[in-house]
């Protein structure tokens, strides 16, 4: 049993009994406080992938633990806690890129030489690096968005295929369907793309 | 961390398909912004967001026995649903009594408003069976003829010797054979 699903069930405990608020104020605290502490940098990273701006992404963060604070009373009701929240910060990062007007390739391209790891590369074959990283990611964005969002969960290595339909609300086979659409599409692009230059 | 770790490292193995070399590429520079770092103090500024921001789903408390988690406040709900649809219902089933006889409006004062006068109305009755008399037949039977005809022995086909029965009203025609002539 980890921490935070430790102190969930003694949360639980305290609900049940007559306590006085103070001591269920700080048992949601120390709830919350666990939760943040094991998924906040999952959710950050599920964040970025999808806006690709690091304030962006520690808002959605905020805005996924917020959400948490308002539905606590639902908590017991949740079985699987890092697929729940990351759900939660799915639709909140969705929202917001549906809201966000359509932001220049070469916002990208900064925000991503500001974040890849630069050690053991020159300076051009960073450049060269960062440039093939927006490109990659610019034909990310062309794909459809169900092949776009399978996609783009897949590259979580802690994400199993169940876990990724259940973030989508779809079914496994579905998942794996649509991946097999999304690579097909990634390599027409990809092979379009260099056959061009 | 480094780039080329970061590629090497990262092998989808839940994805059943093989992918090219394109789109591994691709995958990987994926992989490589899923698994960047998080922020520094992320968690701690989350933490303080959370801490400041405002409570608004307690304002007003539930007393600990009148507390809506407790599960004898439904039944009581239930209970008074189903209470207010039963007697409904048999308030309802008390004033409209279904009655064996059919009682007749009673007549309309003349002093508010139109009246029937009293005519009550009858019901038109089937007709009977028509009988409809039939003319007195007068059967004369020339006597001074007869025994011309006899006497020829001559007989006229078709005609029939008709004779009469009166039962009742009723008149019935007879035919009793060839008549001679």
């Amino acid at each position: 049993m980890s921490t935070s699903q430790a102190i969930f069930a003694g949360w639980m405990e305290i609900a049940n009994t007559t306590v006085d608020d103070l001591a269920r104020a700080q048992a949601e605290e120390a709830t919350l406080e666990a939760l943040v502490s094991q998924y906040a940098s999952a959710l950050y990273r599920v964040a970025y992938s999808v806006l690709r701006n690091a304030a962006d992404a520690e808002d959605a963060v905020q805005e996924t633990f917020l959400r948490v604070l308002r539905h606590r009373d639902t908590l017991d009701e949740v079985r699987d806690q890092r697929v729940w929240l990351i759900r939660i910060v799915w639709n909140i990062v969705l929202d917001r890129k549906r809201r966000a007007k359509t932001r220049p390739e070469t916002d990208d391209l900064d925000e991503l030489a500001r974040v890849l790891p630069s050690a053991g590369l020159s300076a051009e074959q960073f450049a060269a690096a960062a440039q093939h990283h927006a490109h990659v990611l610019s034909c990310v964005d062309k794909l459809p968005t169900k092949e776009r969002q399978v996609l783009t969960l897949s590259a979580f290595e802690e994400l199993s295929s169940v876990e990724i339909a259940s973030v989508l609300g779809i079914t496994e086979s579905s998942v794996r369907s649509r991946l097999f659409r999304a690579r097909n599409l990634m390599a027409e692009m990809l092979d379009h793309a260099r056959s061009q230059r | 961390m480094n780039t080329q770790n970061a590629f090497g490292s990262n092998s989808n193995s839940t994805s059943p398909i093989s992918v090219t070399g394109a789109t591994h590429n691709a995958e990987a520079t994926l992989r490589l912004i899923a698994a960047l770092p998080s922020p520094e103090g992320l968690e701690n500024r989350v933490i303080a967001g959370v801490r400041s921001a405002p409570r608004s789903g307690r304002v007003l408390g539930w007393p600990a026995l009148l507390s809506p988690s407790g599960g004898w406040l439904r039944t009581a709900a239930a209970a008074a649903i189903v209470f207010v649809i039963v007697g409904g219902g048999w308030g309802v089933y008390s004033r409209v009594q279904p009655s064996s006889a059919i009682v007749a409006p009673p007549v309309a004062d003349a002093a508010a408003g139109f009246s029937n006068a009293g005519a009550v109305r009858v019901p038109q009755t089937l007709p009977a069976p028509l009988v409809v008399q039939p003319a007195p037949v007068q059967v004369t039977q020339p006597q001074a003829a007869e025994p011309a005809n006899m006497a020829r022995g001559k007989v006229v086909p078709g005609k029939h010797h008709e004779t009469k029965h009166v039962a009742g009203n009723k008149t019935s025609v007879q035919a009793s054979g060839p008549n001679t002539k």
